[in-house]
């Protein structure tokens, strides 16, 4: 075989992997659009805001996407909706606005799509990071200290503290990094429906 | 000194600079992939030690890129530097330029493993670092993919094709997968899920065509000139060729299991596994009667021992990977521990030991210089093995009922986790043996290079010369 012959050869197979796969994926699944809801008049997927995208490369910083991935299954094959996870399964569509678009391949912990349907309440998602087993003892998830700061607390307690017990007069306040993570969970939420994934 | 044996003599510090660096990684790496497990077998430690940079989250991406980017990556650059110019029987020009790629390849690990701990993941599959780090491996890997290319001149009428094909492949993937890669993930070309394409891609590039490729080199390079046989079938070894360059970019998709990517990508990626398997097979085909009635030279020669398992891992790896396809058995295993046999399979078998080897055979051939001890050539060998075979019999059984426990919406997550203890535990005992191995590894390999003992271990033997134009290269070696 003569040199320039597999070279020509070996550049068209790698184009084709890039081309059968990256472009005909974006013709298919990067044209789409967000669907309108009339009654809200809000888009669904909806836009997160600039802090939850902060959030979400805190989210990837972090290595969360070591143990919780972000696509839920089924209902064929799967017991993510029955487990709770989600209303429907995960689509192309709800993966518009995140940037950068994760998916895990790893599940030591539930998958997270739906966390903020789940867990509605921001303190409760901070106690979590802050320390997991205050809020479910039995869990395996890493506590997050570095993500708050002990500061001295003055004649009143910060709206934004934890509700810890102070130690040596000093309260715990969640930091930026901590507060977008957490607006970033609240904006992964699956509770609407798209044509292509109704709600079950 | 002439101005020819100065040239071999910065070219081969190149290789020596690669090499060296890339077992230190290794080492970190293999630590760190140990601690990483126990944290997870013990989750008590998170709490007793929680600092940012020694989180279950970084350490596992971190320990990831230093084995294939460190270890494996920066392992096989080192061997081709020396096999390059004994393929094609050209020497090497401007060695000290080598020189800085090596170093500028090590420095990008360090940086983007620096990065990883201290600032964090990207997240994103097979490139956790920054756009500098990118920048840094792309001109590294221009300067060092210039030299290796040496291997590609002169005639390819005579000498060994399969090697030459695979390095050609080799050598344009890594560029074209990363170049593409970052330009779609890190400027907002791509939106949503056409990002985990992208990555699913990018990840089937660096590992099925530009690591397994580079492997297919040294096997098919070596494995003949250490046996004095000749591949048997060169028809068969060039449609596996084919098969892989075509096939390679397509096998992640397969791990995207019913995930947010089209439907039939999911199905192109499992019929792509099934058949870059066949192709696979046929280079088993092809490397199987090299080794038939060679037992002895097997015992005798830890670089074709060394080899053997490489290419036994090699087989064993795409098998498992072909079978995690299977539809049934995606669904029940995906984001399960199973992924990490893959790796262990792939990465510490397959890809290790054939550098390994590799580093084996042609270290002391082109130093002239021998090992200085033999006991530690069959510990570091049987180390590494049993070593491999615990963690990714482990891994796999950990995967399976992993998998089974979550079809099961009635067993809970911390059951679940329960049910891992027992195999995180040989897991680890598996890795640990794995590291004591390549300890052995790091101070035969130290010491030989700063020939701190006198030789004691017989060099390895090539039964046939490993060089198509022996006078050519004879002049650079001389």
């Amino acid at each position: 075989m003569k040199s320039n012959r597999a070279l020509i050869l070996v550049f068209l197979a790698l184009l084709f992997a890039w081309i059968g796969q990256v472009a005909i994926g974006y013709v298919q699944v990067g044209r789409l659009e967000p669907i309108l809801n009339e009654e809200t008049n809000y888009t669904e997927p909806p836009v997160p805001s600039g802090f939850a995208q902060t959030g979400a490369r805190v989210f990837a910083s972090e290595g969360c996407i070591e143990c919780h991935s972000l696509s839920v299954r089924g209902p064929i094959g799967s017991s993510d909706l029955t487990r709770g996870w989600g209303q429907r399964r995960s689509v192309p569509r709800d993966y518009l606005f995140r940037e950068p678009a994760l998916v895990g391949f790893s599940r030591i912990g539930p998958d997270l799509s739906n966390i903020g349907e789940r867990i509605k309440d921001p303190a409760e998602l901070m106690m979590h990071l802050y320390d997991p087993r205050k809020r479910k003892p039995a869990s395996t998830c890493p506590p997050h200290p570095w993500l708050f700061e002990k500061r001295i607390a003055g004649p009143k307690t910060e709206n934004d503290a934890l509700p810890l017990p102070q130690i040596n007069w000093k309260q715990t306040i969640p930091s930026y990094s901590a507060k977008s993570l957490v607006a970033y969970l609240q904006s992964l939420n699956l509770s609407y429906a798209l044509p292509e994934a109704p709600l079950k | 000194m002439t101005s020819s044996s100065a040239t071999h003599s910065k070219a081969s510090s190149a290789s020596l600079v690669l090499l060296g660096g890339s077992i230190i990684w290794s080492l970190l790496a293999g630590g760190l992939q140990i601690i990483s497990t126990i944290k997870l077998l013990i989750p008590l430690l998170s709490r007793l030690l929680p600092i940012s940079f020694f989180s279950y989250g970084r350490l596992v991406p971190a320990s990831t890129f230093l084995l294939t980017y460190g270890w494996i990556g920066a392992g096989l650059l080192g061997v081709l530097l020396i096999l390059a110019p004994r393929i094609s029987g050209i020497p090497f020009r401007h060695g000290r330029f080598l020189i800085v790629g090596a170093l500028l390849w090590h420095l990008a690990v360090l940086i983007g493993f620096t990065q990883i701990l201290w600032q964090g993941s990207t997240g994103l599959l097979s490139l956790p670092y920054s756009r500098s780090v990118t920048a840094v491996f792309f001109v590294s890997f221009l300067i060092l993919g210039i030299g290796i290319s040496r291997g590609l001149g002169g005639t390819w009428k005579s000498g060994p094709l399969l090697p030459r094909l695979y390095l050609l492949g080799a050598l344009l993937a890594f560029p074209l997968g990363l170049g593409t890669a970052e330009t779609i993930l890190r400027h907002s070309l791509a939106p949503g899920s056409v990002q985990i394409i992208t990555q699913l891609v990018w990840h089937s590039f660096f590992n099925h065509l530009w690591l397994t490729p580079l492997a297919l080199v040294l096997l098919f390079q070596l494995m003949p000139s250490l046996t004095g046989r000749a591949v048997s079938s060169l028809p068969l070894g060039l449609l596996a060729w084919i098969a892989t360059f075509t096939l390679g970019g397509w096998l992640s998709n397969s791990l995207a299991s019913d995930g947010p990517v089209p439907a039939w990508m999911q199905s192109a990626g499992v019929i792509a596994t099934i058949l870059f398997f066949v192709a696979v097979l046929g280079n088993g085909v092809l490397l199987r009667p090299l080794l038939e009635g060679k037992m002895d030279e097997i015992r005798r020669n830890v670089a074709l021992r060394f080899l053997s398992v490489g290419a036994w891992a090699y087989v064993s790896a795409y098998a498992w990977l072909t079978f995690l396809s299977f539809p049934g058995v995606r669904q029940t295993t995906a984001f399960t521990m199973v992924s990490s046999a893959t790796q262990t399979l792939l990465c510490f078998g397959f890809l290790g030991c054939v550098l390994t080897g590799s580093i084996y055979a042609l270290l002391p051939a082109s130093r002239n210089v021998g090992w200085p001890s033999h006991p530690a050539l069959t510990w570091h060998f049987w180390c590494t093995t049993i070593g491999l075979a615990i963690t990714a019999s482990s891994y796999a059984l950990a995967g399976i009922f992993q998998g089974l426990a979550w079809s099961d919406p009635g067993v809970p997550l911390s059951t679940i986790s329960s049910y891992l203890r027992p195999f995180l535990c040989t897991a680890i005992v598996g890795q640990g043996l794995w590291l004591i191995g390549q300890i052995a590894f790091s101070a035969l390999f130290f010491s030989t290079v700063l020939k701190l003992f006198p030789t004691t271990a017989p060099l390895a033997v090539f039964p046939i010369s490993i060089v198509d134009h022996p006078d050519a290269v004879q002049e650079i070696y001389s």
